[in-house]
């Protein structure tokens, strides 16, 4: 076990840099994206106002106010998650491939620890998922602080309402997504992101122990999954079959399960017997 | 004991090893010898499981688990810490994962080799990238040792100090299988040779008894067999 979160700690500190980064362009992009927007949408009411001769009110009536959906549906707000979500999705590959690839050959070393492979596998896992709640740790910590300076900016005649952090959750598709309302939901979001992450990990020991005909391996792995997990709902799509919501999530959890065991047992398998250094 | 069994790897079509069997006892420094591509590297990454073979290799009588990693040790001829990490780091992170690790001995190899704590792994020379890998190969209070050209690229004096090392450090009771081209350094430290070829294991003998019995050395059979 202490070998298991040394290991965590170790692959985490690898990252670290580059994650604290990602935190610190969140962090600042989404408050000058606050700062930005409220003032872009100040200076246009004020010209509108002294163009058309309008009061506040009046410029409210006919053109209406803002509310903080206008920010959170900004490039400034959402540019730096899918920047933050780009990058952990390309870290799935490269936590791998830098210890085969990099200067050094670091995999030697990782593959001799006198820890189970699988830990390894698991180690690099926890990993990725802990710097993806970290991530979403973050979001909702600066989101309250975001809307109350968005409130304490926009005069109040130029408000719809003050949201909550919870309303702009769930208004805002990509909050919605990433910060889900419901345990149920988180399950679903994560456990989905779990599968997708070991199915990837699959693939990658299927190219590192196959080579080149291992990426055809992990790319026919990819899809034989997508279609597994998918199956309930293409059976619905072909119209021989209906489920009641409550049975299709019982399906696809169940299934979602099935393949990621699968994924993380045949991975661990590949890591242990399969690859070559 | 480390026993392999006709082992058989192949990289594609290609056959790197066929039927390669030998022994390496404790407390013997077995050399692989062979000109490039015979399968030398491959034997150790596979006695390592480091890459998969058909066959049988078994560290005293029994197959390689993740235990068996405190108790034989490979030490490569490529960098393989991370280059970002100082000394100091590379040897941190050795004594958190190995309880076999001895601090003492590592400081005692720093000191020889006048590595430097502080500094960073990406900043060593060749012939310092090998002293370090010694270093920390040889600071695990391991049985088996298996080095893969020590002395590749390394120049005439950080040699001798390495070979130094070898008599100093690495002999006691421990089992060691080495592949080198540079004989002549440790030609004196050798108990058996396996000379390899077309991986195959081409022939087997005790030095001792060769100088005694034939009067050739190590580098006289070298000739006998691959320049015939």
């Amino acid at each position: 076990m202490m070998r298991y979160l040394k290991l965590v700690n170790f692959e985490i500190n690898r990252f670290s840099k580059i994650y604290i980064s990602l935190l610190l362009i969140t962090l600042v992009s989404q408050f000058v994206g606050v700062i930005i927007g409220t003032k872009n949408f100040l200076n246009g009411a004020r010209d509108t106002m002294s163009e058309e001769r309008l009061s506040e009110a009046a410029f409210v009536t006919n053109n209406g106010g803002i509310d903080f959906t206008y920010i959170a549906n900004s490039l400034w707000f959402q540019g730096p998650i899918a920047l933050s979500a780009v990058a952990l999705i390309f870290y799935i590959f490269l936590i791998w491939y830098r210890d085969w690839f990099g200067k050094n050959t670091f995999i030697y070393r990782l593959l001799m620890l006198p820890t189970s492979r699988l830990t390894i596998y698991f180690s690099k896992a926890t990993a990725i998922f802990l710097m993806v709640l970290g991530l979403i740790a973050l979001q909702i910590i600066i989101l309250p602080m975001e809307n109350a300076l968005f409130n304490s900016t926009v005069p109040e005649v130029f408000l719809n309402m003050e949201m909550s952090s919870s309303s702009i959750m769930s208004v805002n598709v990509v909050l919605s997504f990433i910060i889900p309302s419901t345990f149920t939901q988180f399950l679903l979001s994560y456990g989905a992101g779990l599968m997708v992450m070991s199915i990837l990990f699959t693939a990658i020991m299927f190219e590192r122990s196959f080579r080149i005909k291992g990426i055809i391996f992990g790319l026919v792995y990819c899809g034989i999954t997508a279609a597994l997990f998918l199956a309930p709902v293409f059976v619905m799509g072909l119209g021989n079959f209906y489920f009641y919501p409550n049975e299709l999530f019982g399906l696809l959890l169940a299934l979602g399960i099935i393949v990621t065991g699968l994924s993380i047992w045949l991975g661990s398998w590949l890591l242990k017997n399969r690859v070559t250094v | 004991m480390i026993e392999v069994k006709k082992i058989s790897k192949k990289y594609g079509r290609k056959k790197i090893l066929d039927g390669v069997s030998f022994t390496a006892n404790k407390g013997e420094v077995t050399c692989l010898i062979g000109i490039n591509g015979v399968g030398k590297t491959t034997t150790l990454k596979a006695i390592m499981g480091l890459t998969p073979y058909k066959g049988e290799i078994l560290i005293d009588d029994q197959k390689m688990t993740k235990d068996s990693y405190e108790k034989i040790t490979f030490i490569p001829d490529a960098p393989i810490m991370l280059p970002q990490m100082t000394i100091k780091q590379a040897m941190v992170f050795m004594a958190d994962f190995y309880t076999s690790w001895n601090s003492r001995r590592a400081n005692q190899l720093m000191g020889f080799f006048k590595l430097k704590e502080e500094t960073p792994i990406s900043e060593l020379s060749k012939g310092n990238t090998a002293k370090l890998n010694l270093m920390l190969g040889l600071s695990l209070d391991v049985d088996y040792v298996l080095m893969d050209e020590p002395f590749s690229g390394i120049d005439m004096f950080s040699r001798e100090q390495i070979a130094d090392v070898f008599a100093s450090h690495l002999i006691e009771d421990r089992g060691v299988i080495i592949t080198t081209h540079e004989i002549g350094d440790i030609e004196h430290l050798i108990d058996k040779v396996i000379l390899l070829d077309n991986g195959t294991v081409l022939r087997e003998f005790n030095t001792e008894e060769m100088r005694e019995e034939e009067g050739k050395s190590v580098v006289d059979v070298m000739r006998e067999v691959y320049q015939a």
